[in-house]
C-alpha cells in the first residue's frame, strides 16, 4: 500500500482508495453504485448530485446513518455499510 | 350555496369537525377560509389527541369523549390521516414531579382515565431507548396521534361529499347582524346569508368576535416543534416530562418548555413543545431549539446523532382561564364560538363539533357545556398579556 | 474580529475576498468544501496526482486560490457548513458546523456567494442508480479522479453539458450520446452578446473539437425521457426522444448505458441569504435568486451577494460581481476604495452574455408529459405524481405548499432542493394555473439550512 492509499470496509468488503477521495467515489471506482435502499419502496439508490445537495447517496459510517457518501472523505479503517431505510 | 343553514369560518381541524357534525345532523353548511384547508394553527401542530395532560374536570370529560370520537370519525370517513393509538407516557425525574404525577394519575383514574404506573424496568421494556435514569412514569394507553393537516383535509373532503361547500381565499371582513342576531357574513369578495355563524378561527377568533361587535379574549401563544430526519422506530409512544403538564396551565409569559418526544408514521421524530407569549412574532429562536434538543436528548440519549431537519412554529390560541371557548356568543345570538383550544385543538376538535351541533340543533349534549361558554368572560376585564 | 465575512469560495467568493483584502479589509472566508475553488474549479486532494486536467481555465482558478492563500488578511475556514443564520438589529449571526463543533460568527458585513447546483427534472426511472447530474460526473472526475461509468449518456440542456462530455472523453471514458434539448439556432437571437464575448465561442469550439475527436456527434432537439433498470436494479438503458419545441415527445429510441448524466441548467442556492431576510425574486428562467443593487448589495444593508445566487450567469459574471461585492463591502467597513467604471462595464458585458444563455436554453413545459402517475417526484420521501394529484383533487390542495404538507413531497433530507422547483410547476399544472412568485419563493424557504445533529445543536450556546 503506497503512502497515499487508504483502506476501509464496505459491508465487510475491503476497499482501497486514494487519500482525498470521497467514500462514494472510492466505491464507484470499484463499480459499487447502489449505496442504500429507500425507506418505503426499498429501491436501490446511488450517487445523484455528487456535491452533497440531494442526500441520496446515504450510507452508514461507523454506525451513524444518513452520511453522504459523495462528500465524506474516505479514511483508513472506516466501517461503511449500506443504509437500509433509515437504519443505523 | 346561496342560503346555507350555517356558515363555519375557518377550515382548521375545529372548523372541519364542526362542519362535519353539523352536516351529519342534516344542515347545509358553508365553510369559508382565507387560505387553504389547515393553513393556520392546525398545520403547525403535532396532532396530539391526549387525555393524559388534563386534570379532572370539564376539559378532561371533553377530551375523553373526543378521543373516542376521533376513532369513530376515522371509521365514518374512511381514515387517511395516520390516526394511531400509540399511547402516552408521562415521566418525571424529580421527587416533587413524581409525587405530583402520582397524585394527578390517581385523580384521573377516578375520573375513568386508564393509567398504568411503570417503574424503570417497566419503562425500559416498552421504551428501550429511554434514559436509564428515568425511574417513574405513567402510561396512558388512550393517548393517540394523527397527522393534523391530513385530518382536516379528509374531514373537509367528507363534508364536501355530504353536500357541504368549501369556499377558500375569501377574507371575512364583517359578521352581519340585525338586532343582535346574526344574519350572515361579508367577505372581501362576497356576502353570505345565514342565521348561524360558527367562529372556528382559532388564534384569530377575537378578531372575528370584534367584527360582530362582540368580544372574545383569545390570545396567541407561540410554540416551536423540531422535526428530525427520518429515523428507525426508536420511540414507540408519546413520551413527555411531567413538567409539560404544569406548563400548559402556566400563566408566565416567558419561555417554558419541557420535551415531548415521539415518532411519526413517516419516520421523523417530533420534539415539542415550547410555549411563549410573544404575540405573533415568528422569528426563529435558536435558544429554544437548543433547549428542546437538550431536553429530548436527556430523555432519549440516542437522539444525539439524529439530525434536526426542520423547525416550525405555530400560534396556539388560548383564553385567560386556559379552557376552550365552545358556545353561543354572550351578545350576538346565532354567533357561535369554537376556539381557544390552545395546544389541544386537534384532540378536542370532534367533541367540540358535537357540542356545538347539539346546542344548535337543540339536542341534549353529551356533557354540560356551560364551563366552555363564552358568557364566562362577561363583565370581567381580561387583558392580553 | 473580521471586518468582512464571505461565504463560498468559488469564482465569486474568491474574487470578492481578494478585492476586499486588497482594499485593506480583513476577511474571513467560509467554505463548505475541503478545498477552495467551488464547483467550477473543484480541486482534488494533492494525493490524487497524475490526474487529467479537467478544467478549461484552471490558470485563473489557481491564480485566485493562490492569491487568497498568499494574503495574510484572509483567513479561510474550509469544511465549514452553515446550518442556521439570523439577522437582528444589523448583525448577522452565522451558526457554523466546523470540525464537528459549532462556531458562531457575528458580522455586520457579509458577502454571500453560495453558488448553484444542477437543476434536474423528474422523469420515469430517474431514481435508478446510474442516473445522475452532469455536476456529479464532473465532481467525481475533478475532485476524486473517478470516471462515473463506462458508457455515459450526457443530456439535458445548457452549455455545461459540453465541458462534462469533454471531461469524460479526456479521462478515457466513452460518451454514447451527447444530447441537447434545444437547437443551436436560438443563439442567433443573441448575436450581439456573442460578438462581444468571442472568447466564449472559442471555449465552445474547444469543447466541440474535443468531442468530435472522440467521434461523438451531438444531437440537438432530443432528451432522455425514461430510464430502465437492469436485473441488478441499476441503470440498463434510457429512452432518447426526439422532442418538439415545447419538449413534447415525437419519436423514441432505446440506448444502452450505465450512466445517464442529465441536467437542465442550474438552481441558485439562496437558503442562507433567504434566512437573513434578503429579498428573493424570480428570474427569467423561473428560478429564485437574490435581488441586488448595482453595488451588489441586497435589500438588507451590509449584506452583499455575488455569483450564481444573483442569477445563473457562469464563472466570468460571478468573478465580475465578486470584485464589485468585495469593493462594496470593504467600502462599507470604511476602506477608501471605489468601484471603477471598468468593473461596471465588465459586469454588464458578462450579464448580457448570461441573459443570452438563459434565452438559448429554455426549459419548456412539455417535460411534464414524460411523467407517468407512478413516476417518483420527491426522491427523498418517494412521493409519486399520483400522490400529488390525489392531494389536489381529493384533499383540496390549492397551492404547492399545501400539496407538499399533505404528501411530504419536498420535506425530506434535501429539503426540496431537488424536487421543489418541479413540484411548484406540477401542482400549478394540475390546478391549471400559473405558479406565482410567492409559490416559488415559499418553496426555497429553509430556516434550517442544512441538517444538524441534535447533539451538536444541544451543545451550542
Amino acid at each position: 500500500m503506497s503512502q497515499s492509499e487508504i483502506e476501509f470496509t464496505y459491508n465487510d468488503q475491503k476497499i482501497t482508495a486514494v487519500a482525498g477521495q470521497s467514500v462514494g467515489a472510492a466505491l464507484l471506482a470499484v463499480n459499487i453504485r447502489s449505496l442504500r435502499l429507500s425507506r418505503f419502496n426499498q429501491n436501490k439508490r446511488g450517487i445523484f448530485c455528487g456535491i452533497g445537495v440531494c442526500f441520496d447517496c446515504l450510507v452508514v459510517i461507523n454506525g451513524v446513518a444518513n452520511q453522504r457518501a459523495c462528500i465524506i472523505e474516505a479514511k483508513n479503517g472506516m466501517n461503511v455499510q449500506t443504509q437500509v431505510g433509515s437504519n443505523a | 350555496m346561496k342560503n346555507p343553514d350555517a356558515i363555519v369560518i375557518g377550515a382548521g381541524v375545529v372548523g372541519a369537525c364542526s362542519a362535519l357534525a353539523l352536516t351529519n345532523a342534516g344542515l347545509k353548511v358553508l365553510v369559508i377560509d382565507r387560505g387553504p384547508v389547515a393553513s393556520g394553527t392546525t398545520g403547525a401542530g403535532e396532532g396530539n389527541i391526549l387525555v393524559s395532560d388534563k386534570e379532572p374536570g370539564a376539559e378532561l370529560t371533553l377530551a375523553m369523549r373526543s378521543r373516542d370520537a376521533w376513532f369513530e370519525l376515522d371509521t365514518d370517513i374512511g381514515g387517511g390521516f395516520e390516526l394511531e393509538a400509540k399511547g402516552g407516557i408521562v415521566v418525571s425525574r424529580s421527587e416533587k414531579g413524581i409525587s405530583n404525577l402520582k397524585r394527578l394519575a390517581t385523580l384521573q383514574k377516578s375520573s375513568g382515565v386508564e393509567t398504568i404506573e411503570l417503574d424503570r424496568n417497566g419503562l425500559q421494556k416498552i421504551e428501550p431507548y429511554l434514559s436509564a435514569d428515568v425511574e417513574y412514569g405513567v402510561l396512558y394507553p388512550k393517548d393517540a396521534q394523527c397527522q393534523p393537516m391530513l385530518a382536516a383535509a379528509q374531514i373537509m373532503r367528507a363534508v364536501k361529499k355530504r353536500g357541504g361547500v368549501f369556499v377558500q381565499g375569501e377574507n371575512v371582513i364583517k359578521v352581519n347582524s340585525n338586532h343582535n342576531s346574526v344574519t350572515g357574513i361579508s367577505t372581501d369578495k362576497n356576502s353570505y346569508i345565514s342565521p348561524i355563524v360558527i367562529n372556528a378561527t382559532g388564534t384569530w377568533a377575537g378578531e372575528i368576535a370584534k367584527m360582530a361587535n362582540s368580544y372574545l379574549p383569545i390570545m396567541p401563544r407561540r410554540g416551536f416543534i423540531l422535526v428530525t430526519s427520518p429515523a428507525p422506530k426508536l420511540i414507540h409512544h408519546k413520551v413527555y416530562d411531567a413538567d409539560y403538564v404544569a406548563n400548559v396551565a402556566s400563566g408566565q409569559a416567558d419561555l417554558q418548555s419541557s420535551a415531548v418526544v415521539e415518532g411519526t408514521a413517516s419516520g421523523t421524530i417530533l420534539i415539542g413543545a415550547s410555549r411563549e407569549r410573544v404575540g405573533f412574532n415568528g422569528e426563529l429562536d435558536v435558544a429554544i431549539l437548543r433547549q428542546l434538543a437538550r431536553q429530548a436528548i436527556s430523555l432519549f440519549p440516542i437522539l444525539s446523532n439524529v439530525q434536526l431537519l426542520r423547525a416550525y412554529r405555530g400560534f396556539r390560541p388560548y383564553a385567560p382561564d386556559h379552557l376552550p371557548v365552545i358556545g353561543e356568543d354572550a351578545l350576538i345570538s346565532g354567533l357561535w364560538h369554537a376556539a381557544g383550544h390552545e395546544g389541544a385543538g386537534i384532540g378536542l376538535a370532534p367533541a367540540t363539533g358535537e357540542l356545538i351541533t347539539s346546542q344548535i340543533t337543540g339536542q341534549s349534549p353529551f356533557m354540560d357545556p356551560s364551563p366552555f361558554s363564552p358568557k364566562r368572560f362577561q363583565g370581567s376585564e381580561y387583558v392580553a398579556v | 474580529m473580521h471586518n468582512v465575512v464571505i461565504v463560498g469560495a468559488g469564482p465569486a467568493g474568491l474574487s470578492a475576498a481578494i478585492a476586499a483584502a486588497a482594499a485593506g479589509a480583513p476577511v474571513l472566508l467560509i467554505d463548505s468544501n475541503p478545498r477552495m475553488g467551488g464547483q467550477y474549479w473543484r480541486m482534488a486532494a494533492d494525493s490524487l496526482e497524475n490526474q487529467i486536467d479537467q478544467h478549461y481555465d484552471l490558470e485563473t482558478g489557481l491564480l485566485l486560490i493562490n492569491a487568497v492563500k498568499a494574503r495574510k488578511e484572509i483567513e479561510v475556514w474550509s469544511n465549514a457548513q452553515i446550518w442556521s443564520a439570523t439577522h437582528k438589529d444589523g448583525v448577522n449571526t452565522l451558526r457554523i458546523i466546523h470540525q464537528d463543533n459549532e462556531k458562531i460568527v457575528n458580522t455586520k458585513n457579509l458577502i454571500i456567494c453560495t453558488g448553484a447546483y444542477d437543476r434536474t427534472l423528474p422523469f420515469p426511472g430517474w431514481d435508478t442508480p446510474g442516473v445522475m447530474t452532469p455536476g456529479a460526473v464532473q465532481s467525481l472526475l475533478k475532485g476524486h479522479a473517478v470516471l462515473a461509468g463506462k458508457r455515459i449518456v450526457v443530456a439535458g440542456s445548457g452549455p455545461f453539458l459540453l465541458p462534462v462530455a469533454t471531461g469524460v472523453l479526456k479521462a478515457g471514458g466513452e460518451i454514447v450520446e451527447l444530447i441537447e434539448a434545444n437547437k443551436p439556432i436560438r443563439w442567433l437571437k443573441s448575436f450581439a452578446a456573442m460578438l462581444e464575448n468571442l472568447h466564449k465561442i472559442n471555449e465552445g469550439y474547444y469543447y466541440l473539437k474535443t468531442i468530435s475527436t472522440g467521434k461523438v456527434r451531438p444531437r440537438f432537439g432530443y432528451a432522455v425521457v425514461r430510464a430502465y433498470k437492469a436485473d441488478n436494479d441499476e441503470l440498463d438503458s434510457v429512452d432518447i426522444a426526439k422532442i418538439d419545441r415545447n419538449f413534447n415527445i415525437r419519436k423514441i429510441k432505446n440506448i444502452k448505458c450505465d450512466v445517464a448524466a442529465i441536467g437542465w441548467g442550474f438552481t441558485a442556492d439562496t437558503s442562507l441569504a433567504g434566512s437573513l431576510g434578503c429579498k428573493q425574486i424570480v428570474a427569467e428562467d423561473d428560478g429564485v435568486v437574490i435581488w441586488a443593487d448595482d453595488k451588489q448589495q441586497t435589500s438588507v444593508t451590509g449584506i452583499f451577494v455575488a455569483g450564481e445566487i444573483t442569477g445563473i450567469g457562469g464563472s466570468e459574471l460571478s468573478m465580475a460581481e465578486g470584485v464589485i461585492a468585495g469593493i462594496s463591502a470593504a467600502k462599507f467597513v470604511g476602506c477608501k476604495v471605489e468601484i471603477k467604471k471598468a468593473h461596471i462595464k465588465r459586469r454588464a458585458k458578462k450579464q448580457r452574455f448570461a441573459t443570452a444563455l438563459i434565452r438559448a436554453y429554455p426549459i419548456k413545459s412539455g417535460w411534464k408529459s414524460w411523467l407517468t402517475g407512478e413516476s417518483i417526484i420527491c426522491r427523498c420521501e418517494e412521493v409519486d405524481l399520483n400522490d400529488l394529484k390525489h392531494a389536489i383533487t381529493e384533499l383540496g390542495a390549492t397551492d404547492s405548499r399545501t400539496a407538499k404538507l399533505f404528501t411530504r413531497c419536498g420535506m425530506g433530507l434535501c429539503q426540496g432542493r431537488i424536487c421543489g422547483r418541479s413540484v411548484v410547476d406540477l401542482v400549478a399544472d394540475n390546478l391549471e394555473i400559473s405558479p406565482t412568485d410567492i409559490d416559488r419563493i415559499a418553496a426555497v424557504n429553509r430556516p434550517i439550512i442544512t441538517p444538524i445533529p441534535l447533539g451538536v445543536l444541544a451543545a451550542g450556546e
